[in-house]
């Protein structure tokens, strides 16, 4: 199989050949017919004429060479070159714009929520509040119905709660910025709340005599009489409306209701208690029109005497930055600062499309699948080269917009707390920026295979244009959220979710699953195309 | 194994054209073998074949006995010109040749070796947009001869030279030979590779016609033929009639003797003291004798339209 060995004697019988060329074109030519009729009759020259064996030593076939053969073809023409730095001139120069583009007031609001029911009376010194939450109804996924300590009944009062939420288990938060969550389990459920100074801890249990630690939290400027009782809040429902165009979201009240027994005061230090009062603060971020209007009062004046059952309505929610519920910036800024990448991954589209149909064009391709007559490597040599290159670019272009947006987002008001900076060390973010650089690899090879299937690079480039530009615009336009989203999810630049780093009412699909469908389209054409190659002729 | 390229019943079809038929030969190592025949006679679906780019619709092209298709490193087995314009236009000489060298795993050095082999040491940068069909050509046979193959394929390659050029590829397909290497050229004019190809195999229509020596093909056609001019025509023509020969008027002064060989008519003419200023036996040239195989052949041929080649109007 392997080629010709013969080492020192092969180098002897052939002569060189660059060394004989004016010589014996001199005379070679002026021989006439009589001559040569002499030389090359019958059948003589099969026997008498040594086989010529090359002097090429140790020639190979190995998949590196054909990288670097196919590395050797991109990197020598110049409009690859050129669509290489267009990737990255046309991401990075188009970011400032884009960045510049969106600006937020986010942290001009309050960086809290401070609206619930509060059935509550004062507590003197330590003391701990027990109580069951024998139901709670799901109103929306963070919905809370607990026990808290509070400094006063004035929305914005330092405060620690233990509570049950539908979807979320028990959690322990204080202070509009701490969250400890305990198991995932919600009511029925016995929850405690101990203070002891500032500390407060807070436990649950499943019967009311085992109980669990669920963490403890310091409040620190806790008066030494704090309100404490009994709560129900349930945080507003997003609701977006697509219409054609755009979107609008609206919250959307959710009223919670939960039931509470067994409740008991047990102060370190005997006094009296003036009985519950029930009371729906309002305060923060969001809570401009008021308390919200059908949340029904549970009692005329004090609850009655004992320990319940109380059942207890709540709307709104206890929240500020650190807890999950509550609306951080809906800007994904990550995504603002890459999208330019928009626009780099059309020069993506023509270099991956050129390295294949420019072949055909010229008619190189007949030579490179005689040079290599295993088309499948050839292919594959292609695709690896033109991806990895793309990928490097990509990575200059995603990194670069990425470190060039973040000032101007800033100056746009994308300050922590609403915006926390975004870092590569995040691994969501760190996702996003090479994500972009993979996203454009892989579009390379798509955009490759598709001038394979093809042939014509305008053709094939208007395909992919088209197929990653129209259904964009398609669904923008369409007023059904559900349709645009599908539309997003099935084209191949379902692939940019992998810049997304927060969830988003309209963010289609997963940031992996969208780069997968990117994947699933460039393996079949590459599939295709190598199908293709192998069946029709060169 | 001896090195050669072998076609055996070789057929291609493309759509309703059989551009391919049948087709066998063997071409052999030592010598330039001239692959001929009228435009579209099938010379380069044929080429292709060999080269695996095109698959046959029956049949087996194999060279040094295998497909193409299984040779690992295919460049020190075959060089081929196929196409001089089958370059892209913004990539350098260099370079083309270096991608090449990379996919076999040649020394970067053969690189330079062949660009100096076809002159191009000095174009060796430029980008191969701004070369002439000439220097394309010389860049093909550089790129063909970059594996140093025992094979070599060239499809027309003296397209586009200037007269040196023509004249330093004659040199350069003799001198392969001469190494022991299996040397095809094709040509669709016979005048091409008259003064270069030992042997011809001559195709029309996608179908053999002719696998034969150089030296074959002009005896078969040169007939014996002699051309005498003389100012005493009619004496000439009897005496020379007298002694068995056909001899026929071409116009005044000039006739054709078949039949007695130009020593002899020399020595009849002299006996009876008649002067003659021109004796020669006629030799037919490659060209005459390939138009009278492809008469038949000739895919394309304008009825009544004048030859643009120089054909003799006797032979």
């Amino acid at each position: 199989m392997s080629q010709p060995t013969g080492r020192s004697g092969v180098e002897q019988t052939n002569r060189s050949t660059a060394d004989q060329t004016d010589r014996d074109a001199a005379d070679q030519t002026d021989r006439d017919a009589a001559d040569r009729t002499d030389r090359g009759t019958e059948s003589g020259y099969r026997d008498a004429q040594p086989s010529y064996r090359t002097t090429v030593r140790n020639p190979r076939d190995g998949f590196g060479h054909l990288l670097r053969a196919e590395w050797t073809k991109l990197r020598s023409v110049r409009s690859s070159v050129r669509c290489l730095l267009a990737t990255i001139l046309l991401t990075v120069l188009v970011t400032p714009l884009i960045s510049a583009s969106s600006s937020t007031n986010a942290n001009e609001a309050p960086h809290f929520t401070d609206q619930f029911t509060f059935v509550h009376q004062p507590m003197a010194g330590d003391g701990t509040v027990v109580a069951r939450v024998s139901s709670q109804l799901n109103s929306q996924e963070w919905a809370r119905a607990g026990l808290m300590i509070k400094q006063n009944t004035t929305a914005g009062s330092p405060y620690a709660a233990i509570m049950v939420t539908p979807r979320h288990g028990v959690r322990l938060q204080a202070n509009f910025d701490t969250d400890i969550p305990g198991p995932d389990l919600g009511a029925p459920r016995w929850l405690r709340l101990t203070r002891s100074g500032a500390v407060i801890t807070g436990s649950e249990s499943t019967d009311g005599t085992t109980w669990h630690a669920v963490g403890t939290v310091r409040v620190g400027a806790l008066a030494p009489t704090a309100e404490i009782g009994m709560f129900v809040a349930s945080p507003p429902v997003l609701r977006v409306t697509k219409t054609s165009g755009g979107s609008s979201t609206s919250l959307v009240l959710s009223l919670g209701a939960a039931t509470f027994d067994h409740v008991t005061i047990q102060p370190n230090a005997p006094q009296q208690f003036p009985g519950w009062s029930e009371l729906m603060l309002n305060g923060g971020a969001g809570t401009k029109g008021g308390p919200p209007a059908n949340v029904p009062t549970d009692g005329d004046g004090p609850f009655t005497a004992g320990d319940g059952p109380f059942t207890v309505h709540g709307a709104g929610d206890v929240a500020g930055y650190g807890i999950p519920s509550f609306p951080v910036g809906d800007d994904d800024i990550v995504v603002n600062s890459l999208s330019g990448v928009q626009l780099g991954l059309l020069a993506v589209i023509a270099l991956g499309v050129l390295f294949a149909a420019g072949e055909y064009k010229t008619g190189m391709i007949r030579t490179t699948f005689a040079a290599t007559p295993r088309r499948r490597r050839v292919l594959g040599a292609k695709a690896i080269v033109v991806g990895v290159a793309v990928f490097v670019a990509g990575l200059v272009a995603s990194l670069t917009a990425f470190y060039i947006a973040q000032p101007v987002l800033r100056r746009n008001g994308y300050q922590p707390p609403a915006y926390p900076h975004p870092t590569l060390a995040d691994g969501t973010v760190l996702r996003a920026v090479v994500g972009t650089a993979l996203f454009l690899a892989v579009l390379a090879v798509f955009s490759l295979s598709v001038g394979v299937i093809l042939k014509r690079s305008a053709r094939a480039i208007a395909l992919v244009v088209g197929l990653v530009l129209v259904p964009q615009i398609v669904a923008s336009l369409v007023p059904s959220l559900g349709v645009a989203n599908w539309i997003n999810r099935l084209t191949p630049t379902a692939g940019l979710a992998i810049q997304h780093t927060r969830p988003r009412f309209d963010y289609a699909i997963a940031p992996w699953g969208g780069f997968a469908v990117l994947c699933g389209y460039a393996a079949v054409a590459l599939v295709v195309a190598i199908w293709l190659v192998r069946r029709r002729d060169a | 194994m001896a090195t050669t390229i072998e076609v055996r019943d070789l057929r291609k079809r493309y759509g309703r054209t059989l551009a391919v038929d049948r087709l066998s030969f063997t071409v052999g190592a030592g010598r330039v073998t001239g692959f001929v025949g009228p435009n579209g006679a099938g010379k380069s679906t044929t080429m292709r074949m060999i080269l695996g780019l095109d698959a046959p619709d029956g049949g087996a092209a194999l060279v040094g006995g295998r497909r193409y298709a299984a040779l690992r490193t295919p460049l020190c087995e075959v060089g081929a010109l196929l196409d001089a314009g089958a370059i892209h236009p913004s990539r350098r000489a260099r370079d083309h040749l270096l991608w090449m060298a990379h996919s076999n795993g040649i020394p970067r050095r053969r690189v330079d070796t062949v660009l100096a082999m076809v002159g191009l040491e000095s174009a060796a940068r430029r980008r191969g947009g701004g070369f002439s069909l000439g220097m394309r050509q010389r860049l093909g046979i550089a790129a063909a001869l970059l594996g140093d193959p025992p094979v070599l394929m060239f499809d027309e390659p003296v397209n586009g030279l200037d007269p040196e050029g023509i004249h330093w590829m004659r040199g350069l397909l003799r001198r392969l030979a001469d190494e022991g290497r299996v040397v095809f050229v094709s040509s669709h004019l016979m005048s091409e590779l008259e003064g270069s190809a030992d042997h011809l195999i001559v195709i029309g229509r996608g179908r053999l016609i002719a696998d034969t020596s150089v030296a074959q093909l002009l005896a078969a056609a040169s007939l014996d033929l002699v051309v005498l001019r003389t100012v005493q025509r009619s004496e000439a023509m009897t005496a020379l009639a007298s002694h068995g020969a056909t001899v026929a008027a071409i116009d005044r002064e000039t006739v054709t003797v078949r039949g007695l060989p130009a020593d002899r008519i020399a020595a009849l003419l002299t006996e009876r003291a008649l002067p003659f200023t021109e004796l020669a036996p006629h030799r037919a040239s490659l060209e005459e004798a390939y138009m009278d195989l492809t008469r038949d052949a000739v895919e394309f041929s304008a009825p009544d339209t004048p030859d643009a080649s120089p054909v003799a109007t006797e032979a």
